[in-house]
């Protein structure tokens, strides 16, 4: 199936320290003899070595590594070129693989391989998928934790428990009590708890993994005292962030969990964004335009009041590619201006609200939830917490269905029952697993893998 | 393409001078030949001894947990097996009550001599059926195709279709210490004819094993010194259609219960060598659920004890068949240690324990009509496929015959799916098996259990059973009658309330049972119900919320389960497949994408890589016609 090999420019792009040419493949190593200069490196088992291959326009060094299949990350003969990360030299040495006979890969193509040849399953596919697609570090770092033995070797370990205790409640249920695999519900019990306790602990791993991205994130951004936070706290219907008339108060992001329209979202309050800040201001800007960059929806904040406004200037400073709504606050001011056109500054609606005197909300939470709505439908939402929110269901599915097995067998109820929510319990977890997964989820999620991954 | 198992492989050659020729007189033969002759074939069953036909070859028990559901299921597809257990049973109980109301299985001990009787009547009244005695030497075959059976004294049996139900009596070897002989049974032959034709045909025989306790004296047993275990005081027939007024129609017995101890393992360990399975000199390999006593020992030295059931194989006869004790141990060695046993030291043996080794055929290779793929006209029921157990076979004989009988007569199949009967989990489970161990049913094996249970088979399978012919006006009259019933017994649970709720919303709670509901509100017992009816009502409420869950289930997987695999698939080609999930199913080559999940040692991830191959597979092929296109 996998007859062809295929290359691609495995490091991020842009100037860096190292940049990486992979291939994989039934020809990577004859392509890597052809490239080698002088006498070519023994290609029998796993190493890194120093060489020197030929671009066609020079020689340049090289470090050389070496994953023979099946044991590849791919499952096919896998080399990797990692040379210095100068974008003309990483050009020519992958000009010359595709010269030699390497086809470059499309998205996702290694991960597809490494799916297609039983190196990875679906969770730690979809491991990679999010690391590739992670808009912030502490998103990479819990997708590479994933990835390292993460989320699939926790669901094997509950699997194996959960596999015992059904063996020892089908045995009983299918001995008499005279027999010998009749087991006492007691027993049971126990058992059940030791694989609630394990569930339990995926969940949590797979709950703090999510817990940065399971919602979709609504940040409040705009100049310092536009009255961000006087509106988060009418949003909230809580007095959660500290407001006051000085300019900077805050300085932190602040985070909720409200309602929109029916929608559950974490709401952020960022700091206002001032081109002018110094020192710790500085950095608090920095951790806010992060925060901007990683959010779904941007609520912009202008006094309308405050005037004259470059609107232009400030639409160009928020993130790119999220929608925004704005909110022309502060109107029961006697010098608020007119509101400008939606169109003309390329956010989906302008909602004239009044935080202080909570005028506009209802509007404007609509108009989120509306923002959010046709942005989820066209993205399909962003996949992290696509995933993440399908780890939780399925794990939540497993516990309910252990949980509600426990109950059964606490009761004293029929034994053929709690059996059920055993099964179910399993077959949860199977499906997280891929056991029947559609083709059309396994092509949405490796048609999002970047190149080269 | 999923149609395709509800049509028959290939077609039919000109008619015989039977439609059906059945071989073999077991437990399967009876149920084959009876089923059709019910959807109207003329059939022909050939059995070695005509006075042997229905001989209960082991244990003189019908039913138990998972084998009751089959019988049952039987019944209701018109089978013998219920009705022939009903008025030759010695001892009924339920087993399992304790476990829930979807795993409860009835279970009975039967008078061997009168259940043969009543079981060669059943056949030899039933019009149709033409009784041969006489050894099948071989099949006849024309054009690849199987056309009737040959006999040993030159008779021909020409037909349309042929069912072979020879049990162990393929090549088989009986065992008893170092001592060998030929023969599927103490006293009878073996046809090894067939084998071989078999194996012409292209079929791929394997050996297995299976075994059986010593028979013991009743007079020679101290019964006051042992435990005795008596039946249900109000028994529960497997037929719907047996006369309940008259029912149990024999005097009923007791069971005993004793053990074995330290001195009867020492005396097996001792000896174990001499054991043909551990000497070696059986091939085939034995079941894990009822093993021998010599396996038991050996495999779980721990224990101090195992328990033997003494039960009487009948009224008037003084032979007690020793549950527990199956070994294929030389005769002396039986004796020492059967008299190590309390209760059993003056023990005199009628006849010694024996192991029987045979071919079965891999059942791979049969269709889920139990046709042999590659032979058009052939097909096979009960322990030739390598299953254990009367029940076994007789849901499969009942089967087969239907469909030789539909094919011969040009009718659509008749297949049972999972979610639809026992009968239906077991042939799907074969097809895709490769027995290394004779193949018996647990409840285990139906993921649809809550569905299968005793008290709803005439529900599930009476509708089914009369569309193919296998049942008459008579079983749809008692399936409506017992409707009407159920609808009397819901319209009082309804109405009648205790503590604010209705009784049907109290049989929700989990301890809260049928009897009682009876307790509570003793007006239901004066209401005249049929009890049977009664509880079969209860458990429907009791267990509705998670049957509706499990019917939303098997609409919502079948989708993916019916996934056809394509049938040139090359799985050396899916590169990640796990070692052991590649080669079976490379050998066992499962239809559908459920199937190949349903086999022992594919995994999950096994599954996932499979989908995405059949996936490409059907994609390129599609992109391959709109190319030619």
């Amino acid at each position: 199936m996998s007859a062809d090999t295929i290359a691609a420019i495995a490091s991020p792009a842009g100037p860096g320290a190292r940049g990486i040419v992979r291939i994989s493949g039934p020809g990577a190593r004859a392509l890597v003899r052809a490239l080698w200069v002088g006498a070519p490196p023994e290609l029998v088992r796993r190493g890194l070595v120093l060489g020197r291959v030929d671009d066609g326009r020079g020689t340049q060094p090289v470090l050389f590594l070496w994953m023979p299949g099946p044991r590849s990350f791919t499952g096919e003969d896998v080399a990797e070129l990692h040379a210095p990360g100068s974008p003309p030299l990483l050009a020519a040495l992958f000009e010359r693989v595709t010269a030699l006979g390497a086809r470059p890969a499309r998205a996702g193509e290694f991960t597809r391989r490494a799916f297609e040849h039983g190196r990875i399953d679906l969770t730690r596919a979809e491991g990679v998928l999010e690391l590739v697609a992670a808009r912030n570090e502490a998103e990479a770092r819990a997708a590479s934790q994933l990835l390292l033995g993460g989320l699939g070797s926790r669901v094997d370990g509950v699997r194996d428990a959960l596999d015992d205790l059904r063996a020892l409640c089908e045995a009983s249920l299918d001995f008499d009590e005279a027999d010998t695999g009749h087991v006492a519900p007691r027993e049971l019990v126990d058992r059940s708890d030791r694989v609630r306790a394990r569930l339990a602990e995926a969940l949590a791993f797979e709950r703090a993994r999510g817990a940065a991205s399971g919602l979709p994130r609504v940040a409040l951004a705009g100049a310092p005292n536009a009255g961000k936070s006087t509106l988060f706290n009418a949003l909230l219907r809580t007095e959660r962030a500290i407001t006051s008339p000085e300019s900077g108060t805050t300085r932190d992001v602040l985070e909720a969990e409200v309602d929109l329209d029916g929608r559950r979202v974490v709401l952020l309050d960022l700091p206002g964004l001032d081109g002018d800040a110094r020192g710790l201001e500085r950095a608090a800007q920095q951790g806010a335009r992060e925060r901007l960059a990683g959010a779904d929806l941007v609520l912009w904040v202008v006094d309308a009041a405050a005037g004259p406004h470059d609107l232009a200037r400030e639409r160009r400073a928020l993130a790119s590619g999220v929608p925004v709504v704005l909110a022309w606050n502060q109107i029961d001011r006697p010098s608020a201006g007119a509101a400008p056109d939606p169109a003309a500054l390329d956010v989906a609606e302008v909602v004239p609200t009044s935080g202080a005197r909570g005028q506009g909300l209802a509007r404007l939470a609509h108009a989120l939830g509306a923002a959010l709505a046709t942005a989820a439908s066209e993205e399909g939402g962003p996949l992290a917490r696509e995933l993440a929110r399908r780890h939780v269901r399925g794990l939540e599915c497993s516990r309910a269905e252990l949980a509600a097995a426990q109950a059964v067998l606490a009761s004293g109820g029929p034994l053929d029952l709690a059996a059920e929510h055993l099964r179910r319990a399993s077959a949860g977890l199977d499906e997280l697993r891929g056991a029947t997964t559609a083709e059309d989820l396994l092509d949405r999620i490796f048609a999002r893998f970047c190149l080269g991954k | 393409m999923e149609a395709a198992s509800h049509t028959h492989p290939a077609p039919r050659p000109a008619a015989g001078a039977h439609d059906v020729v059945v071989v073999g007189g077991g437990h399967a033969g009876i149920e084959a030949a009876l089923a059709a002759a019910r959807v109207g074939a003329r059939v022909a069953l050939v059995s070695l001894r005509l006075d042997r036909v229905g001989e209960m070859s082991c244990n003189p028990a019908i039913g138990g947990v998972g084998k009751g559901q089959i019988v049952r299921e039987v019944d209701a597809l018109g089978g013998a097996m219920g009705a022939v257990a009903d008025a030759t049973g010695i001892q009924f109980r339920l087993l399992n009550t304790g476990k829930g109301l979807a795993v409860q299985s009835p279970r009975c001990q039967s008078d061997r001599h009168l259940y043969r009787e009543a079981a060669t009547a059943a056949v030899r009244s039933h019009p149709g059926v033409e009784l041969v005695e006489g050894a099948a030497a071989g099949l006849l075959v024309a054009d690849g195709a199987a056309r009737g059976v040959r006999l040993e004294d030159g008779r021909r049996l020409t037909a349309v279709a042929v069912v072979v139900t020879t049990g162990t009596f393929l090549r088989a070897v009986m065992h008893t210490g170092e001592a060998q002989a030929a023969g599927g049974r103490a006293g009878e032959g073996t046809s090894a004819g067939l084998s071989g034709d078999l194996e012409r045909l292209g079929l791929v025989l394997g050996r297995l094993k299976t075994g059986t306790p010593p028979r013991l004296a009743a007079d020679s047993i101290d019964w006051d010194a042992l435990e005795a275990q008596h039946g249900d005081p109000r028994p529960v027939p497997f037929s719907a259609r047996t006369d309940r007024a008259r029912f149990p129609a024999l005097p009923q017995i007791a069971c005993h219960l004793t053990h074995t101890n330290e001195r009867t393992h020492a005396i097996i360990r001792a000896n174990i060598q001499r054991a043909p399975m551990y000497a070696g000199r059986i091939q085939g390999v034995g079941p894990r659920y009822c093993p021998s006593v010599e396996d038991k020992v050996m495999r779980f030295a721990d224990k101090e004890r195992h328990l033997v059931f003494l039960e009487p194989e009948g009224l008037r006869t003084d032979v007690v068949y020793v549950n527990g004790v199956s070994t294929s141990l030389p005769a002396e060695v039986q004796e020492q240690l059967v008299r190590t046993i309390e209760g059993l030291s003056r023990a005199r043996f009628l006849r010694h324990g024996y192991a029987v080794e045979y071919d079965f055929v891999a059942p791979s290779q049969l269709s889920d009509t139990l046709a042999v793929k590659r032979v058009p006209g052939l097909f096979l029921a009960g322990q030739i496929n390598g299953t254990s157990g009367y029940e076994e076979a007789a849901g499969q004989g009942l089967l087969a015959g239907a469909n030789a009988a539909l094919w011969a007569l040009d009718q659509p199949a008749f297949v049972l799916r999972r979610d639809e009967a026992y009968v239906g989990v077991m042939v799907d489970d074969l097809v895709v098996s490769n027995p290394t161990e004779p193949y018996r049913m647990f409840t285990s094996r139906a993921e649809h259990r809550l569905i299968l249970r005793c008290d709803n088979a005439e529900e599930r399978l009476v509708p089914r059973a009369r569309a193919a012919g296998l049942v008459g006006d008579d079983a749809v009259e008692r399936l409506a009658t017992r409707r009407a019933e159920a609808a009397r017994v819901e319209a009082a649970l309804a109405r009648i309330r205790r503590d604010g709720k209705s009784l049907a919303e109290l049989l929700l709670r989990p301890d809260v049972t049928w009897d009682g509901l009876v307790e509570l509100c003793p007006e239901l017992a004066v209401m005249g119900f049929d009890e049977h009816v009664a509880r079969a009502v209860a458990t429907g409420l009791k267990y509705q919320g998670y049957v509706e869950r499990a019917r939303s289930d098997v609409e919502r997987l079948r989708a993916q389960d019916a996934l056809e695999i394509p049938a040139e698939l090359d799985y050396r080609t899916i590169r990640g497949l796990a070692n052991e999930a590649r080669d079976k199913l490379d050998r066992l080559r499962p239809r559908t994408l459920g199937a190949a999940g349903r086999i022992a040692g594919v995994r999950p991830p096994d599954v996932a890589l499979l989908a995405v191959h059949v996936e490409r597979w059907r994609r390129a092929r599609s992109a391959a016609r709109r190319g030619e296109a």
